[in-house]
């Protein structure tokens, strides 16, 4: 429930004081937004399969924004930033998608 | 295909399965309640973190969805402001050359009935008509040939032989010029093209992909209409250099020509052109 309420006041914020994002990281923030989204649905998945530590989930939150960073700059640096940017939102989608499945199987059973 | 097949298998992150045995194990060996406290104590600290994980999270979502709207609020704006001021623009100038054309006409009614009066000003009257029929500026009638030229139906191909720079199947300003040339060549007393009449200060030249007349743009197809002796003018120019090529052209890249004969047409009268530096030398001759 925190966690949750915490997501969309952070959304709020966001949308209302909109900051101002230095130029040279406005394209990381997509991939960020994906890849640690991918890293909330595996925690909530793992949270209804009675697994979750948060432990876990902060390290692999952390890692996961910045490893998605990582990829996409080298990929900016070797002029392939466009791909993938897009391999890495495929990947962590698929991702995302099957989490989403699975976290609906829990819950509605079906 | 194993590494695709792993990634749709293996959604969930490993880690938190291996931390769960971990506990369990833990759990097993130490069953007595010792750690509990400092447990419950870094618990509540990881805890606070993801929370505000998740707070960071939802601003840094909410901050680029921001951007991007306000990025495209931007770009979308512009675009509008252009597009408004582009016909804003153009509805000024058109309602300019209307105003032009109408005082134009106005100032030679008046120049006509002020010379008619005397018998000095009839004279002066009927030299000015020639002059202004020499020079292009007042609309002529007469007899002549009507070339209308057109692009090849559906011809987009580049061609290096003809400059590359537009399809081959395209007239391109070279074009236009050649004929222009070849009908005064052929003895045309006035040309016009789309309804522009060519003076000795009419440029034909292209601007990106349009032809520009006069520098106003054209569409196809162009009519060229010159007036002259049709007996004459329709051989001379069929005959000439340009005339063969436009015709090679027809069969190589199915550009459209059509050469007719008329017997009345009226060309307009091109603007008065506009002499800023240039002044009548006064020699003694």
């Amino acid at each position: 429930m925190i966690p949750a309420l915490a997501l969309a006041i952070g959304v709020a914020l966001g949308l209302f004081f909109e900051p101002t994002v230095p130029a040279g990281l406005q394209p990381y923030l997509p991939i960020a937004v994906v890849a640690a989204l991918d890293a909330v649905f595996g925690a909530v998945r793992a949270q209804l399969e009675g697994i979750f530590d948060d432990r876990v989930f902060v390290v692999s939150f952390v890692s996961n924004v910045l490893v998605a960073g990582l990829v996409v700059f080298l990929g900016d640096k070797l002029g392939v930033g466009g791909q993938l940017s897009t391999g890495v939102v495929v990947v962590l989608g698929i991702r995302i998608f099957s989490n989403a499945a699975a976290i609906r199987r829990h819950i509605f059973r079906a | 295909m194993s590494l695709l097949v792993d990634m749709m298998t293996h959604t969930l992150d490993e880690s938190y399965g291996e931390a769960a045995a971990r506990r369990a194990g833990d759990r097993a060996a130490h069953p007595v309640a010792d750690g509990a406290a400092d447990d419950g104590r870094t618990g509540w600290r990881r805890r606070a973190i993801a929370v505000l994980l998740l707070l960071a999270l939802g601003a840094v979502t909410g901050t680029a969805a921001a951007q991007v709207r306000k990025r495209q609020a931007a770009t979308s704006g512009v675009r509008a402001q252009l597009v408004a001021e582009v016909h804003r623009r153009t509805a000024a100038s058109d309602a300019l050359a209307r105003q032009a054309a109408r005082l134009r006409r106005e100032v030679a009614a008046q120049q006509d009935a002020l010379l008619r009066s005397g018998t000095v000003g009839s004279s002066v009257a009927r030299q000015l008509s020639a002059l202004e029929l020499a020079v292009g500026v007042g609309p002529v009638t007469g007899p002549g040939l009507v070339v209308r030229l057109d692009d090849a139906p559906g011809g987009t191909q580049t061609d290096q032989a003809r400059g590359g720079q537009a399809g081959a199947g395209r007239v391109l300003d070279r074009d236009l010029q050649d004929v222009a040339n070849g009908l005064w060549a052929a003895g045309a007393e006035a040309v016009s093209i789309n309804g522009l009449r060519l003076t000795t200060l009419t440029a034909i030249r292209s601007a990106g992909e349009a032809i520009l007349v006069d520098y106003r743009p054209l569409t196809p197809p162009y009519t060229v209409r010159a007036i002259g002796d049709p007996r004459l003018l329709e051989p001379g120019f069929a005959d000439s250099a340009t005339g063969r090529r436009i015709a090679t052209y027809t069969s190589l890249y199915g550009l459209q020509l059509a050469i007719r004969r008329s017997d009345k047409q009226t060309l307009p009268g091109a603007g008065t052109p506009a002499l800023r530096l240039a002044k009548p030398a006064r020699t003694a001759s």
